[in-house]
């Protein structure tokens, strides 16, 4: 971060960055005055990485669909019985953990006994203990997780949009996998994805607090250096080719809800961006919707007063160094007549340079506010961190974004043949009768 | 920047039907305030009171629609605004919320503090009326939101459950209705009724307005008491539950994947009880916690969910168990929720137990002031509880708690109603 260090003195943020001996990152931000810390570590490894080679054999490895979320459950599992929830509670600290299509991260939020919890935080990613009874015992646990998303129409119009969008990349897949595909997990496959991907040089460790930066980070040294870790080989990535086309035009599904969910998605087809490059491209296709959908934009407020949209309605671009897409979409009473009013006025609205300046002086505003929440904040840093950005630039950058970037972008991105639909609709009537009894 | 216990509290009181709190502290980059009318929830007005907040924001003298509103907004560098209604236990709340970050943060050092009160106020106060009224077309398409917003409680199936436990406990009590309404009170809302309720609420209701953040507390109660006087109705609390239903069990089907099971017991303690901290201590062991027994013998022991949790209403005097399970292990599951209540009623609770659930509340507690969100849901409870410990002072009273307090406490628990919700058909076997 060292190049913006003028960026950060005038947010009144220092934080300190190093690399241990391991190849494990750890970025430190002091946070005087707040009472708690928050600490997460976190590998580049995600949902979509079931196809790979690894660093040590270079032996090719395809593992079941899901296990990147199994691998994060059991983590918290240790020979002795007592798990890291545990332990944490024993320190009267919070501990959760989130598996993403690219990440999972594990971390805790504590009030006090911070170098006991960092100690905890790296036991529960350091030490794996997988057998085939607590493997077994967590496929009944995730099934009811996976349960659980099934039944959530938000969760479902998704799911099937991103099933819609894309032929080969897995990231038309759920990050849990189905019931079906953890049910083949074994501990062997734990490990083989462990051993790849939870690896210190493929981690970020981030801890924001009222701490003292140098602490941390000798504190931390010190418990890396008894492991005797060198950075590991490269580990191959092997992603299927991505066809041009969408997979399907449409998926449709019936769920017990009260209104249609609709859900529209456009495949980026530039993709492979890493850094700035990837910031860049990002931030102009996100400012795009923005100033196309924001809540502040015509189109949006037409089809607000018309009563198609909601102010749930939301517009959004999201990518990753494989993949990039957008959604956009909410419930409404009738899509065929939001998608077609869309259809016609999404190539035409203009951009125009005070909507511009008013929605970068938006980004900025949230961007400081980013550094008030931590959660927030470690979510934003880990994310960009393996796709190679530094947070610091995104004040920078937004300056120098133009309208014409934004037409560029649309000309580029909102292209038929990578339009995908995904719609949850309600019974029909009739067909939602609910039966009730008492005993 | 660092800790102060000068600034990092609320300062403020209830005067004439009007509450004023600041919390003056420098730790944050953001400014929060919060306003709300406070009204008791009945079926004659409160789709009125949930159609007031939604107009509102529509549109003011100033910034006479939703575009121009909303374009203010990104011009405070992206201030969040939002105009709804809330409940808490019996109440109705027309809540506007608007936060702001402090101009020392942004180039230039714009009054953005002021600007958002500003923002704030005109809603508050100057709304956009066309012939006195407000704009028709406005009203039916909120309205139209409304509606749809009550239908849409189906589709979050836990909270939908939730909701329906609520309501058979409370079988007819005002706790148990619900926020917006129902479509039939909303279809009859006018424009003219909408304009005489906001009179009406302005006249009478009880106001309050808080904020978080880095500002002169004299500067915002000066502001405060010049746009907005008393001689309004005077707060009461929230009435806490006092039915006794004996075991009720209501089973309903729907076409979902996962049974959700939810349990609501009686308390009879509320947050201003001596005995409170007693029974806070109480479902952190039960079940507030990932080291809980209900989190440890429903999902780790059994395998039977992957949510299992208590909680406790401190308005209502009411503890919530709840959990997603497969529909053919109602009974297990059900069996070792019990279970666990009973062996807190036999003290079955060992002194780790006890350790654990002190330190992870500490950890919540001191965690909430980080959160402006949270320090002002905390005020709002006090005030709507009528009292209630927070911050350094609930922790003491935590940390007095001793086993047999929460023995004494735990036979006090008393089941009241099982609402289960599970599969049509062929998905449910054995309910």
């Amino acid at each position: 971060m060292g190049r913006n260090q003028t960026m950060w003195e005038q947010l009144g943020e220092l934080p300190v960055r190093e690399t241990l001996d391991s190849g494990l990152e750890i970025v430190v931000l002091p946070k005087p005055g707040l009472k708690k810390t928050y600490a997460t570590y976190a590998t580049h490894y995600g949902s979509i990485d079931s196809h790979f080679t690894r660093p040590d054999t270079g032996e090719k490895v395809d593992v079941p669909d899901g296990i990147a979320h199994f691998l994060e459950h059991k983590m918290y599992e240790k020979p002795e019985g007592r798990d890291v929830f545990e332990r944490f509670a024993e320190l009267g600290a919070y501990t959760n953990a989130y598996t993403e299509y690219t990440s999972t991260t594990f971390l805790f939020s504590a009030t006090s006994e911070i170098e006991a919890c960092l100690d905890t935080l790296m036991r529960l990613v350091e030490e794996p203990h997988f057998t085939p009874e607590n493997v077994e015992k967590e496929k009944g646990i995730i099934e009811q997780e996976i349960r659980m998303y099934l039944d959530m129409p938000g969760d479902r119009v998704r799911s099937n949009l991103m099933h819609a969008l894309y032929q080969k990349n897995p990231v038309r897949l759920d990050i849990a996998g189905s019931v079906e595909s953890i049910r083949t997990i074994t501990p062997d496959n734990l490990y083989v994805c462990y051993n790849t991907f939870y690896h210190p040089s493929n981690m970020v460790m981030f801890v924001a607090g009222d701490v003292e930066t140098a602490r941390i980070i000798d504190y931390v040294a010190n418990v890396e250096k008894a492991r005797h870790l060198k950075p590991s080989g490269r580990i191959g990535r092997i992603f299927p080719e991505e066809p041009h086309d969408v997979a399907q035009k449409r998926i449709e599904q019936v769920m017990p809800v009260s209104a249609p969910l609709w859900l529209m998605g456009y495949k980026d087809q530039k993709v492979g961006f890493t850094g700035v490059d990837l910031l860049r491209h990002d931030m102009i296709r996100g400012m795009m919707w923005s100033l196309l959908l924001g809540p502040a934009s015509k189109l949006y407020n037409d089809l607000y007063q018309s009563g198609l949209i909601s102010e749930r309605f939301y517009a959004h671009y999201t990518s990753a160094a494989t993949y990039g897409l957008s959604m956009l979409g909410g419930e409404t009473p009738d899509p065929a007549k939001l998608e077609a009013v869309l259809l016609e006025r999404l190539p035409h609205e203009p951009f125009k340079r005070e909507d511009l300046e008013r929605l970068q002086k938006k980004e900025i505003g949230e961007f400081v506010s980013l550094f008030e929440n931590l959660e927030d904040l470690a979510y934003a840093f880990n994310a960009f961190h393996f796709r190679g950005i530094d947070l610091a630039l995104i004040p920078e950058l937004l300056h120098q974004i133009t309208v014409d970037d934004l037409e560029k972008a649309r000309q580029e991105h909102l292209k038929e043949s990578t339009r995908a639909v995904s719609v949850i609709l309600p019974p029909r009537e009739g067909g939602a009768a609910h039966a009730a009894h008492s005993h | 920047m660092t800790w102060s216990d000068e600034t990092d509290r609320f300062v403020g009181s209830w005067e004439d039907g009007i509450g004023f709190y600041v919390y003056p502290t420098q730790r944050f980059k953001t400014v929060t305030i919060y306003a709300a009318w406070i009204r008791d929830l009945s079926p004659s007005d409160r789709a009125l009171g949930a159609l007031l907040p939604a107009v509102l924001k529509r549109g003011t003298q100033r910034w006479p629609n939703r575009v121009l509103m909303e374009q203010q907004l990104e011009s405070l560098y992206g201030a969040n605004f939002r105009a709804d209604v809330g409940k808490l236990g019996d109440k109705q709340l027309l809540s506007f919320h608007v936060s702001v970050v402090n101009g020392q943060f942004l180039p230039g050092r714009p009054d953005t503090v002021g600007a958002a009160l500003d923002f704030l106020t005109e809603v508050l106060e100057r709304p956009q009326l066309v012939g006195g009224t407000f704009p028709q077309d406005v009203v039916e398409q909120e309205k139209t939101l409304v509606k749809r917003q009550i239908s849409a409680l189906i589709n979050d199936k836990g909270q939908y459950a939730f909701s329906r436990l609520i309501e058979l406990v409370a079988d007819g009590q005002r706790f148990g209705l619900k926020k917006l309404g129902t479509a039939e009170e909303v279809d009859r809302v006018t424009s003219p009724a909408l304009v005489d309720f906001l009179g009406q609420v302005r006249d009478e209701s009880p106001f309050v307005f808080v904020v978080v953040g880095d500002v002169d507390p004299n500067a915002i109660r000066n502001h405060v008491a010049k746009r907005w006087s008393g001689a309004k109705k005077p707060l009461t609390t929230i009435e806490p539950y006092q039915g006794k239903h004996q075991n009720q069990t209501v089973i309903e089907s729907q076409d979902v994947r996962q049974g959700k099971l939810n349990l609501a017991y009686r308390t009879g303690l509320t947050g201003k009880d001596a005995h409170y901290p007693a029974l806070v201590m109480y479902s952190g062991i039960l079940g507030a916690f990932s080291h809980s027994k209900l989190f440890i013998n429903v999902r780790e022991k059994a395998s039977l969910a992957y949510y299992a949790y208590s909680r406790i209403d401190p308005a209502l005097a009411l503890m919530i168990i709840g959990a997603g399970i497969e529909f053919q292990d109602y009974e297990a599951a059900r069996g070792i929720i019990e279970e666990q209540v009973e062996a807190m009623r036999q003290g079955r609770i060992s002194d780790e137990e006890m350790s654990f659930t002190l330190k992870a509340y500490i950890n919540d507690i001191l965690s909430e002031e980080d959160n402006p969100g949270q320090l002002i849901g905390r005020q709002l409870e006090h005030l709507l509880i009528g009292g209630g410990l927070s911050g350094p002072a609930l922790i003491e009273a935590l940390q007095a708690v001793s086993k047999d307090d929460v023995v004494q406490v735990a036979q006090q628990v008393e089941l009241d109603t099982v609402y289960f919700l599970t599969a049509e058909g062929d998905g449910q076997h054995g309910a």
